[in-house]
């Protein structure tokens, strides 16, 4: 569904990802894994179309979306939930959930939707008329990915979605991720440095370093290899 | 008494103005994060389109008043949309100096340009009366019809634009990208449509600001822009950059404290100084503007 | 080859000679002048009648066998230009004296430089007294500002205006000095300054000066400007519903103000150096000239000392017989009952001009003479 090819990115001088390729298909959950500063975020932006790349090719079912802007690539139906969150601090949860409906016009799926994403996150049910910015850490990371569902993504792209919250609710939210995946058919490119988790509910993983796929494999076999689990998972 | 309140008129008139230039100002601010110097030329272009018109329009007439000021306010938009797509769209994601030392580059070029004798030259030429001109007294208060343009105009503009940050599609985007760029691309906002329709917007509120200036100081040249731009940016920054009530805010206390200390025999040579003073207190006890919001920098 | 060259060589040798021999018959007389900018409308003035009375002099001859060459920089009406252009004009092109500037603290940055340089300047119309004590290089060829101030102060008790304000621009030289000797003259005359307001150069807005000065309610206002905001202010005080009489000095005289300031600027007065109305048969000859050779425009007080500057200038170095600077700044200073277009110039110890003053009005959107007042 998503073919990365040799994609290269760099700020000014530095090379962030240096000939990056991977294949995401249709209707799975992947992951990509990598110690910090690895280069996940910028793989994401640079699909998302907020990063330039320098050389290489994006294709997103079939068709190049290497040089689209982002607006154009979320119109495609593909959808990315930013690293940190990004909620309009100042908005409402409502607001947000709009925000996210950007591009669809029909007002009856807008609503449908939300719907939707209230039962699959019934805690922001309850904040509706809250100020995204008073949310908690994990309340406003489930509004960061049910205004992503607004949009009625084909593709999902979660940057961190663990970064910061609690145990308890890091598995909360991954049973969602995998209930959105399974139950609606939406491909997932999960990023994380949670290795151990992300391996768990994908089914094929890459390994970014220093901005280059060093391994990739199915997340079982991944998991129980032995260079990965000294670097990655804690021995 | 009747004093007093005759330099709260005169004061709201100038203040009205400040407002009309620093909504530009706070909304550029607000969605790029860097003060667009040239704006003040396009609040001078803005009264010498109208100035040009003059020549071909009937005076003292309110539907010649109404083409001039739509025609400023046109012309002005199209100058500021293009300003943004030839120098600041190329420049976008480089260092915010880099910016600003262009703007003020953009700034010197339209000054230096209308100074040339084969655009308007360097001589102040006269404005026409393009509006009826009608005094009004009340009670030992007077106010110019060119007063009272200024007042209701500018109001009507800034709920305008109030409507439109609130109440419209583009309203909503341009909140989005106020708040957070990359948020509202990634939900699919078109970030430079937005970008170019708040140049438009707020180059045509500086345009209108030019002709009701002119109207009331009927001296044009090109170097007007240079003090009120000034006065206006205090404005916006006095009421917090970025907000838009702010701005209005801003701009009104600063013309009423500006027309209050000219109205003092002790102050009046002083009076730009007491309005940068105010200024100073103000940023000292709320570092953000009166109705700024503090705000985090962006990781 | 070499026999060839000689002659190949000899006619840019005589273009040179030829052309040494052409500066040598010219006397350079240099000007300073804001042909451009916000005090455009002087500068313009003097320069037209600068120019034709170099034309005039060259017509007849010239002086002491040689044509005057008239070398003008402009200074954009902007502060530290005219210092610029005066050492230009002194070491690029060598002129013998230096003509200009109209505004006093224009004057005041070409003064030093010319002393300095010890080569005689010549204002044709600053006012203010400093100017010519920069130095004993240093002459104007009209009235001072004590005196402008002192013939609007007995004006105004002539008139029985009891209780005057003062509107001045603390940022002008000339503003200020005109404001100062008025308040002497008219305090001492009997009169009281019932409200003294300030303003800058820049200001376009006058209306809590003068909302300030309606409240104190005066019989007139005493506003010693330049025409532009002479005439913002006129209209901003008639908007305010303040009906008295506004009056000032020569900084009115430009029909700049009657453009700016329309209605506004009916019926107030101001004193300057010369009537295009007056009947003198060298006056009138002078009107006829400059309007042939300028359109039809009619000659203002700028343009008659500018048109003086330059006659006062040849006829010291037609007494001096040279063009040397120090014999023609003696010369200068020796002028007596020298009969100009802005009447008889005689230069005092202070190397000031000692003349009469003319009091103008505005009447139906035209200057009008009302009276002549002599020193
Ligand atoms: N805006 C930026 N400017 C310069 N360098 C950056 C920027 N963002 C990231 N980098 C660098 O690019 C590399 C990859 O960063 P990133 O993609 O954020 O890593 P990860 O998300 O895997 O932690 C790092 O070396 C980081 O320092
Ligand atoms: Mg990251």
């Amino acid at each position: 569904m998503l073919t990365v090819t040799n994609l290269s990115v760099a700020y000014g001088a530095i090379n962030a990802l240096d000939g990056v390729s991977f294949v995401v298909p249709a209707g799975g959950i992947v992951t990509l894994i990598g110690g910090n500063g690895a280069g996940k975020t910028t793989s994401l932006r640079a699909i998302s179309g907020l990063l330039r790349s320098r050389g290489g090719t994006i294709t997103f079912e079939g068709q190049d979306i290497t040089r689209l802007p982002p607006h154009e690539i979320v119109a495609r139906g593909l959808s990315h939930v930013p690293e940190g969150r990004m909620v309009f601090a100042n908005l409402t949860v409502a607001e947000n959930l709009s925000m996210g409906a950007w591009l669809v016009r029909d007002r009856a799926v807008i609503a449908q939707r939300q719907v939707h994403v209230l039962k699959l996150f019934p805690r922001l049910a309850e904040r509706l008329r809250q100020t995204a910015g008073t949310l908690s850490g994990g309340e406003q990371q489930m509004l960061a990915v049910g205004r992503a569902l607004m949009g009625g993504p084909k593709f999902l792209m979660l940057d961190e979605p663990s970064l910061g919250l609690a145990p308890r609710l890091v598995g909360e939210l991954f049973e969602k991720i995998t209930t959105i995946n399974r139950t609606e058919g939406v491909t997932v490119l999960l990023v994380e440095q949670n290795a151990r988790l992300a391996l768990a509910v994908s089914s094929y993983a890459h390994v970014l370093e220093c901005g280059r796929i060093v391994m990739s494999g199915p997340s079982t076999e991944l998991a129980s290899d032995p260079r990965l689990k000294a670097a990655y998972l804690g021995g | 008494m009747t004093e007093f309140l005759q330099q709260l008129v005169n004061g709201l008139a100038l203040g009205a103005i400040y407002a009309l230039i620093a909504l530009g100002y706070t909304m550029v601010y607000g969605i790029l994060r860097f003060i667009n110097f040239a704006h003040s030329e396009v609040f001078m272009v803005g009264a010498l389109i109208a100035w040009k018109l003059g020549q071909y329009l009937p005076h003292s007439t309110l539907w010649g008043g109404l083409v001039a000021l739509v025609a400023a306010m046109t012309g002005c938009a199209v100058l500021g949309v293009t300003i943004e797509r030839l120098v600041y769209r190329p420049l976008r994601g480089t260092a915010t100096l880099n910016v600003l030392i262009t703007a003020i580059g953009v700034s010197l070029l339209l000054q230096s340009v209308l100074q040339h004798p084969a655009v308007f030259g360097a001589t102040p030429q006269p404005f026409p009366e393009l509006f009826p001109v009608i005094n009004f007294t009340l009670g030992g208060l007077t106010a110019s019809s060119s007063q009272l343009v200024v007042i209701v105009v500018a109001a009507l503009l800034i709920v305008v634009l109030q409507l439109v940050a609130f109440r419209t599609r583009m309203g909503r985007a341009m909140r989005a990208i106020a708040l957070n760029p990359a948020a509202a691309q990634l939900v699919g906002v078109n970030i430079n449509v937005v970008i170019s329709f708040t140049f438009a917007l707020g180059s045509a509120l500086a345009g209108a600001g030019g002709v009701l200036y002119a109207l009331n100081y009927p001296s044009v040249e090109p170097l007007m822009g240079v003090m009120p731009g000034l006065k206006a940016f205090v404005a916006a920054v006095l009421g917090g950059i970025g907000s838009i009530p702010g701005a209005a805010l801003g701009g009104l206390i600063l013309g009423t404290v500006e027309t209050l200390a000219g109205g003092s025999a002790a102050l009046s040579t002083y009076k730009d100084a007491i309005a940068f003073a105010v200024l100073i207190i103000i940023l000292l006890c709320r570092p953000a503007g009166l109705l700024g919001r503090p705000v985090a920098e962006k990781v | 080859m070499r026999i060839l060259r000689r002659p190949h060589s000899l006619p840019p040798f005589f273009l040179l000679l030829a052309l040494g021999a052409f500066a040598q018959d010219t006397i350079k007389v240099g000007e300073v002048a804001s042909l451009t900018g916000k005090e455009a409308s002087f500068g313009q003035s003097s320069h037209k009648g600068t120019l034709l009375a170099i034309e005039h002099l060259n017509t007849a001859g010239g002086v002491l066998g040689k044509k005057f060459d008239l070398v003008t920089e402009d200074n954009q009406s902007k502060a530290g230009e005219s210092a610029t252009a005066a050492r230009k004009l002194l070491s690029r092109d060598k002129v013998v004296a230096l003509l200009g500037e109209v505004a006093s603290s224009r004057s005041l940055e070409i003064a030093p430089v010319a002393q300095a340089a010890k080569i005689p300047m010549i204002s044709p119309a600053s006012t203010n007294s400093t100017v010519t004590e920069t130095g004993s290089y240093i002459f104007r060829v009209c009235f001072i500002d004590p005196f402008q101030g002192t013939v609007m102060a007995k004006f105004a008790l002539k008139r029985g205006w009891k209780k005057v304000a003062t509107l001045i621009s603390v940022s002008s030289a000339y503003s200020v000095g005109l404001g100062k000797y008025f308040k002497e003259t008219y305090t001492t005359g009997g009169g009281a300054l019932a409200a003294e307001r300030t303003y800058v150069e820049s200001d376009k807005d006058f209306k809590a000066q003068l909302t300030a000065i309606k409240a104190a309610g005066v019989d007139a206002i005493f506003v010693p400007g330049y025409y532009n905001e002479c005439a913002l202010i006129s209209k901003q005080a008639r908007e305010l519903g303040l009906t008295v009489p506004l009056f000032g000095g020569d900084g009115w005289e430009s029909t700049a103000l009657l453009e700016i300031g329309g209605t506004a600027v009916e019926g107030v007065f101001f004193s300057t150096h010369y009537s295009s109305e007056d009947a003198a048969p060298a006056v009138q000859a002078f009107v006829q000239a400059f309007k042939t050779r300028w359109n039809g425009e009619t000659p203002d007080a700028m343009a008659a000392l500018g048109y003086d500057s330059a006659l006062v200038l040849a006829d010291a170095m037609k007494r001096a017989g040279t063009a040397d600077a120090v014999k023609l700044r003696d010369a200068l200073a020796a002028t007596k009952d020298f009969p100009g277009v802005t009447g008889k110039t005689s230069i005092d110890a202070q190397r000031n001009a000692t003349k009469a003053a003319a009091i103008f009005t505005v009447k139906n959107g035209k200057f009008a003479f009302v009276e002549s007042i002599a020193p």
